[in-house]
């Protein structure tokens, strides 16, 4: 089975197919790869497909955000079939058959056979949108005609009220059931990757069974907009090949397709395995009719899910960062002898960075955090942490008890388990003195005013809110007059490039050579710059805090 | 994410494979949630299979260590790689989890402990 065709459907781009050749087949961002996809979170050389011993296998090139393979992360190569759902961030690639559509049906879709084998001969095909302007097949009976006009209009009634998707797709079959008597029926829809699926059905009472409709008849229904008709299959010779459109000894048949302005959204079958009941021409007319209204109506019910969804996630995000941002000092202590600066700047999805600089009693506290996960949770841990360190800080005797405090409060009644690394230190303006904690955070970096640059020495004890009780131990050192001081998150070692390097604390100590005796907010934003032009226009994945400390010596006011 | 999980005598061990991320890293919370509050008191999270763990990765590892806090349970860590032993190292959380080599050590570490 190495005839395989990728329908690629990218995040920022226009969907299309892609035949399988050759060897090997890489999928990314990049030019360079085989098949490129537009997706701003997707690595440059994302994935890979390759033929073994006749198949395919797909396998993750260790991209940033993972391969999934049916919504399971691909961790080693894996052989594909076709129906498969290959998820790269944000795209996606349906894999395809060489005639298009799914040859071996996945489990559940309630569909049969191959798409692209042949229809029989009596199948009866009808443009769903012209029987809406053909004329009354004549010798109709009036009587039955009114009484049909009457049914579309409470059906189209009864749409108008607001309704769940699963209670719409109840109703239009239990409509459908009750004016063209079928023994089965069911529903099918595409979902966001275009894939077909049964997704509501009905049987009549005392019937058995699981209907399944032939994936020939859904495709010729639903790519080409056309209601179909059946009439007992089992005994006219021309259907011999009955089996390939409805199995489970269905004799006769009626379908339409569930068309809207904008497209088809899938179709709607009806079928009958006894003598009792056969369907004919306006049944097939009717049904048409009760698709195109449901149509409608499932389009705009898809349309406020997705609007509501897309809100809701965009409110959690917003939320989460204006938490963030409220919580961040916008000007700092003016005192003699400090300067400071620092910097945040948010990822996309909100990480729960946070620093906070406080002065008392001619001393300064500093503080630099991230928390554990992302999103609201990890927002209002950050706020909690921030308001605890103002709340504790100035008063505490020390910077061991300040942190000591602060975990405990953190730690307590703690179930999820949230925890936020951390750099607390406080400094002596008048003295040059800091002491300092180091919670399982990043090292901070002292830069000599003589020259040379070195990370401050001492025994990282645990992030804050991880163990109750727990005993910090604080590390001192006395600066040097314009000695200036680095303290930074994560965020900026594990940036990465385009090219899916990282920033690495290497091109960091290259930049601090550079630094010595420069102004806190040139060092903050220094960095801060050569981090976005390492990025260029790869995704941030963490939010990305720097901040800066030079000590001028005691009493010394900021150079002009 | 796959995650292996079987009983061998009164230990539940646990296997993660892949990346533990923020978003694999609430498929893993679910899983061992699920596992303790059906009363698995002994544990073993075999990481041999896991290249990476983000700080929400370690919060569920955290999680799984407060809820089996001795005496009221045990858990035992193996298999780490050099990237998550260095992960564990700078949040300072080595001394918070028993850690062994191999699975071996692990389970009779496990079966060892004193848990009810």
């Amino acid at each position: 089975m190495s005839a395989l065709v990728l329908h690629v459907r990218p995040r920022d781009g226009e969907p299309f197919r892609h035949a399988l050749s050759g060897e090997a087949v890489v999928l990314g961002r990049s030019s360079k790869a085989d098949v490129v996809l537009a997706d701003r979170y997707l690595s440059r050389q994302h994935a890979r497909l390759f033929l073994r011993e006749g198949s395919w296998f797909l396998e993750d090139l260790g991209s940033r955000n993972t391969t999934f393979l049916n919504d399971r992360p691909v961790a080693q190569p894996t052989p594909l079939r076709i129906g498969d759902v290959i998820r790269l961030a944000e795209s996606r690639i349906i894999l395809e058959g060489p005639g298009g559509g799914s040859a071996s049906p996945p489990v559940g879709d309630g569909l049969t056979g191959r798409a692209d084998e042949g229809l029989p001969d009596g199948t009866l095909f009808r443009s769903a949108t012209l029987l809406f302007t053909a004329p009354a097949v004549p010798g109709e009976d009036p009587g039955g005609l009114a009484g049909r006009l009457r049914f579309l209009n409470d059906v189209h009634r009864a749409l108008a009220a607001p309704m769940t998707l699963e209670s719409l797709l109840e109703l239009i079959l239990e409509r459908a059931f009750g004016q063209l008597k079928p023994e089965e029926g069911a529903v099918f829809l595409r979902d966001s990757s275009g894939t077909l699926a049964r997704v509501a059905m009905r049987r009549a009472p005392g019937v058995t069974g699981e209907p399944l409709y032939s994936r020939a008849l859904a495709r010729e229904v639903t790519e080409k907009g056309v209601a179909a008709l059946v009439t007992d299959a089992s005994e006219d010779p021309r259907f011999a090949k009955a089996e390939s459109i409805v199995s489970s000894g269905v004799r006769s048949l009626v379908a339409a397709p569930l068309l809207d302005s904008d497209g088809c959204l899938g179709m709607i079958v009806l079928s009958a395995k006894g003598r009792v009941h056969i369907f004919g021409e306006s049944d097939m007319e009717l049904l048409a009719a009760i698709a195109s209204a449901a149509a409608m109506r499932i389009r705009s019910l898809r349309f406020a899910d997705e609007a509501a969804e897309r809100r809701l996630l965009d409110r959690e995000l917003d939320l989460a960062h204006d938490i963030q941002m409220a919580m961040l000092p916008r000007s700092f202590p003016e005192l003699p002898g400090l300067d400071v600066s620092a910097v945040l700047r948010p990822a996309r999805s909100v990480g729960g960075d946070l620093y906070d600089v406080v002065a008392a009693d001619g001393r300064v506290w500093l503080l630099v955090g991230d928390v554990s996960g992302k999103g609201v949770g990890a927002a209002l841990f950050m706020a909690v942490t921030k308001t605890l360190f103002r709340a504790i800080a100035p008063g505490a005797a020390s910077v061991a008890e300040a942190v000591g405090r602060m975990n405990q409060e953190l730690a307590r009644d703690n179930e999820r388990a949230m925890f936020v690394t951390a750099f607390a230190a406080r400094l002596d303006l008048a003295t040059g003195e800091l002491e300092y904690v180091n919670a399982g955070h990043s090292p901070t970096y002292r830069v000599a005013a003589r020259g040379g640059f070195s990370t401050l020495p001492g025994l990282v004890d645990p992030a804050l809110g991880a163990v109750e009780g727990h005993e910090y131990r604080a590390h001192r050192l006395r600066l040097e007059p314009r000695d200036a001081l680095l303290l930074y998150t994560d965020g900026v070692v594990e940036a990465r490039s385009g090219a899916d390097e990282e920033f690495h604390a290497l091109r960091l100590e290259g930049y601090l050579a550079s630094c010595r005796d420069v102004p806190a907010e040139r060092i903050v934003q220094g960095l801060l710059d050569r981090v976005e032009e390492f990025a260029g226009d790869a995704p941030q994945y963490d939010d990305i805090t720097i901040l800066g400390l030079r000590w001028l010596g005691a009493g010394i006011r900021e150079e002009p | 994410m796959e995650i292996g999980d079987e009983q061998v005598g009164e230990t539940r061990v646990i296997a993660p494979r892949g990346r533990i991320d923020s978003v694999s890293s609430s498929e893993l919370e679910r899983h061992l949630v699920a596992r303790l509050d059906g009363g698995a008191r002994r544990v073993v999270i075999d990481l041999a299979g896991v290249e990476y763990v983000s700080s929400a990765g370690l919060r569920v590892l955290l999680l799984a260590a407060k809820r089996l806090k001795p005496p009221q349970g045990a858990l035992v860590l193996c298999g780490l790689g050099p990237g998550v032993r260095t992960v564990l190292e700078l949040a300072g959380f080595t001394s918070l989890f028993t850690v062994e080599p191999g699975r071996e050590q692990a389970l009779a570490r496990a079966s060892g402990a004193k848990a009810p």
